[in-house]
């Protein structure tokens, strides 16, 4: 057992690596957010451009690789896997250390590495963990999740997605629905139905390749104007045993961890674009309305300041019970369920700044761009599941209470 | 001084997790239903020998500092203490005399005083309270205060009344605001003194009764600097907040409790009323605010124990969403009972007075926004020691 550098010691080689490949960041780009200046822009989801993502890809995964060769990519992974095995604590020193320096953003990876990866630590066996982890860490591969059907969106349980066994390989037909990424996708994390036995005890998860023959993506248009998740036609898609993710008939376990990360993911307040939540932002915002002063205004705002704080130490608990060695449980669907509350009262409380402003662009900074807030909040309340199935799972699952029927 | 801290540390350790399942055992032995019941019927509200038991256990010692012959344990653990008092109602002066008394005298700076009176209290010997609100309007505010000090050789002598003191009819030790020529001051008042009258008043809170006190040419004794109580008690108000906060979250987790368990075992329609979405949701919303009330109060006591730059937020944050939250937990908790939960020998009225009491004694939400936006830096500075 090695002991661990010192912290100190650590970030030294991480400017280092940063600073040798990286310009940083002009003083300008860190400066705290000042009315007028740079981009107004606040988004819930994100929603580049095509063209502009495709161009983007490359130099992120540029990046990724440049971390693993140097030993960043997965600072508290276990070594055995290509991780650097330190506490996590590194890992948040690092990557606010990296926000110095003009890195490409990692968001297009939230999926890969914050939901798939996970769930392959904890039901993958030691050959597909020797395969995936590295590599999605590496970006060498990036990952989308599979879940959601045309007829199984809250009854997820009911997919029916076929997976039909032939010897060594499983023949995959069927259609996939509001897959995020999935047009970036390497490879997804896929749940079907694989035999006719009871409910939850039917279904088996596999890792498919998105470049097969018979997987088809098409892009869907959101109620934003943006396209950031899309449909996935299967078509008899070969996918080899070996790929085969945890027992067979247990892939509504791996599904559940899957998604008990991404309502962790969901519920963290970084997620959605830097800025939304950012409390300078909108006393900035309050001020240039000329507002300040109105008892009202500020009492709102009070009420609002406090409901996204709660949530955000709320947060910060869950991380450091994550920190501490505990996986995410049912429980982390209430900070989800209360980001997008907050998300919409955000809405209620900015549009009750900017009056007519948030209803036709006058061409003034920092005004309409709100919109997209009030525009990607109802996506983001449905998002890892409505309210009302977040709801469903907690009181079976946290509170025990009986199943609704 | 301490240089600033950015992020509090939030880790639980082993000897938090004895302290939480120590206290809660002691409050189940000594706190059930039925003996809260008998006690607040008394005279004091409370038994004294729990009182007692608690001392032993060091419990008013906690953050006493060593020097004063406490324990020197911090806010976390406090804050640990206070979420078991409040599961159980607890209905004794722990709060006067530990998140009211003890604060206010660490609060002060004054040396002499701590030697003196922390002892005593950290024994539990002494039980104390503070005494700031006035029955004037508006109530709330220090600017408010009228009982007046004047000095009188090496001592001074307070006259006015005081209100809504939580356990003033108890204490041994009062901790009373008063004006002098030099402005807001601190004093020491103990209640046997000639010249002090002490009443407990009707309160809506059955387990915490409040009183009101008056002051006829009462001896007093001045604690920290004339006329320099204004940050002392803006510091004493916000670490109250935050013991209050913990206690509000416990009380609001026990009102869980009780839904929960009578939701699975009530059955209408041939089934459990938890199977309907209708019940099964709303204690999904409760559990919601009672685990954002654990967190918001265990943030702010955090950041209390290492002088983090975010605690002035905080503490009002903790304060606003945890009235909040235990009032409206408490409120539905009846509604899930049914009529049953309006009965008298049911507790779920004690939590729901509690919560109107609590959420109001310093302060209410309306005052605790207006706070946050002003310390996030909205409105102008405000002075906090």
């Amino acid at each position: 057992m090695t002991e661990n550098p010192p912290l100190q010691e650590f970030l030294a080689e991480a400017e280092a690596f940063l600073a040798s490949r990286y310009p940083r960041r002009e003083a300008e780009d860190r400066r705290p957010f000042q009315w007028g200046e740079g981009s107004d822009e606040v988004r819930v989801f994100q929603e580049p451009d095509p063209d502009e993502e495709s161009e983007a890809m490359p130099r992120i995964r540029a990046w990724r690789a440049a971390l693993w060769d140097a030993g960043f990519a997965w600072i508290s992974g276990p070594p055995e896997y290509g991780g650097r095995g330190l506490p996590r604590s590194y890992e948040a020193a690092f990557s606010s250390l990296s926000r110095k320096f003009d890195v490409p953003g990692d968001a297009a990876l939230t999926v890969s590495l914050g939901m798939i990866a996970p769930t392959i630590l904890r039901h993958a066996d030691e050959r597909q963990k020797q395969e995936y982890l590295p590599a999605l860490f590496r970006a060498d591969l990036i990952a989308c999740q599979l879940f959601s059907e045309p007829d199984a969106g809250s009854d997820l349980a009911s997919i029916r997605t076929r997976a039909v066994r032939d010897g060594d390989v499983w023949k995959i037909t069927g259609q996939k629905v509001w897959t995020s990424g999935a047009h970036l996708a390497d490879v997804g994390e896929i749940i079907c139905q694989s035999a006719p036995g009871p409910r939850h005890h039917n279904l088996t998860a596999f890792m498919v390749d998105m470049h097969a023959p018979g997987v088809t993506v098409r892009p869907l248009r959101q109620m934003t104007g943006g396209a950031s998740f899309n449909e996935v036609f299967l078509d008899d898609v070969e996918v080899a045993d070996s790929a085969r993710l945890g027992a067979e008939g247990e892939g509504w376990r791996v599904a559940l961890t899957t998604l008990s990360y991404e309502r962790n993911a969901m519920g963290h307040s970084a997620f959605g674009g830097a800025g939304i939540l950012s409390t300078d932002r909108l006393m900035q915002l309050i001020r240039h309305a000329g507002l300040a002063n109105d008892p009202l205004v500020k009492r709102r705002f009070g009420e609002l300041v406090t409901e996204l704080r709660v949530a955000r130490y709320a947060q910060e608990i869950t991380a450091e019970r994550m920190r501490a060695g505990q996986a995410p449980g049912p429980e982390i669907a209430l900070n989800k369920l209360a980001l997008s509350a907050n998300m919409a009262r955000l809405g209620e409380f900015v549009v009750g700044i900017l009056g007519p402003r948030a209803i036709a662009d006058t061409g003034e900074w920092g005004t309409y761009a709100w919109t997209s807030v009030v525009l990607g909040a109802p996506g983001y309340r449905l998002g890892g599941g409505s309210d009302e199935v977040l709801k469903n799972m907690i009181a079976e699952r946290v509170l025990g209470l009986p199943r609704s029927t | 001084m301490s240089a600033v801290r950015t992020r509090p540390d939030l880790a639980i350790s082993g000897e938090h997790k004895e302290l939480r399942s120590m206290v809660r055992e002691l409050m189940a032995d000594t706190s059930s239903s039925a003996t809260l019941r008998e006690v607040m019927e008394t005279e004091d509200g409370f038994e004294r020998k729990t009182w007692s038991t608690m001392a032993q256990l060091g419990l008013m010692a906690l953050l006493v500092p060593e020097r004063y012959e406490g324990l020197g344990q911090g806010p976390v653990e406090a804050s640990i203490v206070f979420e078991e008092m409040g599961r159980a109602l607890y209905p004794g002066p722990y709060f006067a005399s530990v998140a009211l008394a003890t604060n206010a005298l660490l609060c002060s700076g004054d040396g002499a005083a701590c030697s003196d009176l922390l002892p005593g209290i950290a024994a539990g010997s002494t039980i104390a309270t503070v005494a700031m609100a006035e029955a004037v309007k508006p109530w709330s505010s220090p600017n408010t205060v009228c009982t007046s000090a004047r000095r009188n050789g090496d001592a001074w002598i307070l006259d006015g009344s005081k209100s809504f003191v939580p356990h003033g009819h108890v204490a041994d030790l009062l901790l009373v605001t008063a004006r002098t020529d030099a402005g807001l001051s601190l004093f020491a008042v103990e209640p046997a003194e000639a010249g002090v009258e002490t009443h407990a008043l009707t309160s809506l809170d059955l387990t915490r009764r409040l009183a009101a006190v008056s002051f006829v040419g009462a001896r007093a004794r001045l604690v920290g600097a004339d006329g320099g109580a204004d940050p002392v008690m803006a510091s004493t108000v916000d670490r109250a907040l935050i013991a209050l906060a913990s206690e509000q979250a416990g009380g609001a987790a026990r009102c869980l409790e009780m839904s929960v368990e009578y939701s699975k075992q009530r059955e209408q329609f041939g089934r459990p009323i938890g199977s309907f979405q209708a019940i099964a949701h709303r204690c999904v919303e409760m559990l919601q605010r009672v685990e954002f009330a654990r967190a918001a109060s265990h943030y702010a006591a955090a950041c209390q124990a290492t002088q983090v730059d975010e605690l002035p937020v905080a503490a009002r944050v903790a304060a606003a969403y945890c009235g909040r939250a235990y009032r409206w937990v408490a409120t539905e908790n009846i509604q899930v009972h049914g009529g049953l939960g309006f009965t008298w020998e049911h507790d779920a009225h004690l939590h729901y007075r509690r919560s109107w009491a609590s959420e109001t004694l310093l302060g209410n939400a309306e005052e605790h926004y207006m706070a946050v936006a002003d310390r996030v830096g909205l409105g102008p500075p405000e002075e906090v020691a």
